[in-house]
């Protein structure tokens, strides 16, 4: 039975990488944005590294980290939309008729969306350590980091993906996307220092899954293997998963038999 | 042979109130090629769906192969196959590349998937675009590899939801030659939908016929056909004031002409039955004439199944009629 699954979840795997594969625009966009962010945030806000208070390493070391969340946000809604598409065009039903295990239909578009998370991580990465950003764990710490941002990824996508299982409209789900990623990137310390950041806007950031993530991003670039800092990065997302998952879930059975 | 469907009072309400499915009872037997030959909306769709483990009955009892629908569908699925309506396919990827997923769905793998998918694949001439992308394949082509992926496992029961329509007449005939082929060689028994009394007449050993969610009458096609005891005169009368009383006198007038079997009122006219009806078509036009009233048309046909829904529902079955919009997935209104 779980091998079964295991085998159903790598074929869906293995289809949905063939799909975004064939289907360059999304890679390229994913990209594009990405590079778009770094260079726009670090030149609009390059003399911010050199105010009082903020931490030490210019702001390109500093906002690394918080650019390296758009990817990582944006391909979230791809689970979500490929799953609307699916519905919308029969093959859920397609694959419900056959025996095929029932959450490798979830797993298998979640693993291939975590793992399409590295290109623009990877061509973030190198481009802001030719820019001069340094990276104080090394290659070890680059794998974390690639792990880290995968576990935000797949959490991030149960939003999109229970809200394309019951509204079943791409519209929605990437408007939700946008919608809760525009307000929530700008009240974290993604972009900027928590000291920076009002009082109540402090409050926000501590509740938010995005800052703890891009904190322990920003400490395996910068500081160095702060435990604390990353554990506590992973049981938040670790919360946030089961959330997001419980929904998830929630509406897969409804949409399932 | 035994059954291999069971049919019971199966009934299915819609979310909305909609009695799609109303009370039917059938049986299929193993090896057979059985239809539900009835108009849009006839619950043709919805009984398919329900039998294959697509949509939850609200009641009644199905079994498929000594499996029940609600506790076995596990089962089931893995001895079914299903194409539905709309072709569905994954446009991104080739055609062999579709088929080898399906197969992978049903856990096949290996060699034996291999050798199986090259085995469709030339089955329904596709081998020369297997490795092209199904985006690129025209509308017959893509119809004919939905019918191979519900093919990869071998199933033993097949269930297609109007395999032919939209299909040019020669894919059609192509089509008919798979299946009937199939039904042959194979021993594949097959649950066909349809709204072409050709396609019933032609295909199916026994079938259905179907209307507002009952089923109307069962029986092979020749058996049905021959119920309706000779052939068929239809008489269009010019529409008027009292258009009911004037069907009514009609009617009557008609019922006196000795020969004619049965007449019953249909839409603007008389549906006249009789053996040889040919011979009595001049008698009718006269009787019509003494009678002063003003006959639209006369149309003659020898029995076909439409005469036999005709018959049965005072409607024609009519293809041409816009379809509902269909989705292609099923219909995610569920009641509880």
């Amino acid at each position: 039975m779980v091998y079964d699954a295991l085998f159903d979840t790598w074929h869906l795997f293995d289809r949905a990488m063939k799909k975004l594969l064939r289907t360059p625009i999304l890679i390229f966009l994913s990209i594009f944005q990405a590079l778009l962010f770094l260079f726009l945030f670090t030149q609009i806000f390059s003399k911010f590294g050199s105010l009082p208070g903020f931490p030490a390493g210019g702001y390109l070391q500093f906002a690394t980290a918080g650019i390296l969340m758009f990817p990582a946000i944006t391909a979230s809604a791809q689970s979500g939309n490929s799953m609307v598409d699916d519905i919308n065009s029969g093959y859920l039903s397609k694959m419900l008729v056959t025996p095929v295990s029932r959450p490798a239909i979830l797993l298998g578009r979640l693993l291939s969306d975590a793992v399409m998370t590295v290109i623009p991580t990877g061509i973030i990465l190198v481009l802001a350590y030719v820019l001069g950003a340094t990276f104080a764990t090394g290659v070890p710490g680059i794998l974390l980091i690639f792990i880290t941002l995968a576990f935000f990824e797949v959490a991030w996508s149960g939003i999109g993906l229970a809200a394309g299982l019951a509204t079943k409209s791409q519209e929605t789900v990437t408007g939700l996307g946008v919608l809760i990623m525009v307000p929530l990137m700008f009240m974290s310390t993604a972009l900027v220092p928590l000291e920076f950041l009002p009082d109540w806007i402090q409050t926000v950031s501590n509740f938010n899954p995005i800052s703890y993530t891009t904190n322990a991003v920003r400490a395996l670039m910068s500081t160095g293997f702060d435990w604390n800092t990353i554990i506590a990065a992973y049981a938040v997302l670790a919360l946030l998963t089961a959330v997001t998952m419980g929904a998830t879930l929630y509406q897969f059975r409804k949409v399932v038999k | 042979m035994s059954d291999i469907i069971k049919v019971e009072n199966l009934v299915e309400v819609y979310a909305n109130g909609t009695r799609a499915v109303d009370g039917i009872s059938f049986s299929v037997r193993e090896g057979e090629f059985f239809g539900f030959l009835g108009p849009n909306g006839a619950g043709k769709s919805t009984t398919i769906k329900i039998l294959t483990t697509l949509l939850k009955k609200t009641s009644g009892s199905a079994i498929v192969a000594d499996y029940d629908i609600d506790k076995d569908a596990r089962a089931i699925r893995k001895m079914i196959g299903f194409q539905s309506q709309e072709t569905i396919l994954d446009a991104d990827l080739t055609g062999r590349e579709n088929l080898t997923l399906q197969g992978h769905f049903q856990r096949m793998r290996g060699d034996v998937l291999k050798k199986r998918v090259d085995e469709l694949l030339k089955l329904v001439e596709l081998s020369e675009v297997a490795d092209k992308r199904v985006s690129f394949y025209s509308g017959g082509m893509k119809k004919r590899l939905d019918l191979a992926s519900a093919l990869v496992h071998k199933p033993r029961l097949l269930f297609l939801d109007e395999p032919t329509t939209g299909l040019d007449p020669q894919s059609r005939i192509g089509m008919w030659e798979h299946l009937e082929e199939l039904n042959r060689e194979e021993g594949t028994t097959i649950f066909l939908t349809t709204q072409q009394m050709e396609e019933a007449d032609k295909l199916c050993h026994q079938l259905a016929i179907v209307d507002y969610g009952h089923i109307v009458v069962r029986g092979s096609p020749t058996e049905l056909k021959r119920q309706i005891g000779g052939d068929t005169i239809i008489l269009s009368l010019a529409n008027g004031d009292s258009a009911a009383a004037l069907a009514e006198r009609s009617k009557q007038i008609v019922s006196s002409i000795q020969g004619i079997s049965k007449v019953i009122n249909i839409e603007n006219g008389l549906a006249v039955y009789a053996k040889n009806a040919s011979y009595l078509i001049p008698d009718i036009v006269r009787v019509f004439d003494e009678n002063k009233i003003h006959l639209a048309s006369v149309n003659f046909s020898s029995p076909s199944l439409d005469d036999v829904f005709l018959q049965y529902t005072g409607r024609r079955i009519r293809p041409e009629e816009l379809s509902k919009k269909a989705s292609s997935s099923y219909d995610w209104k569920r009641v509880t």
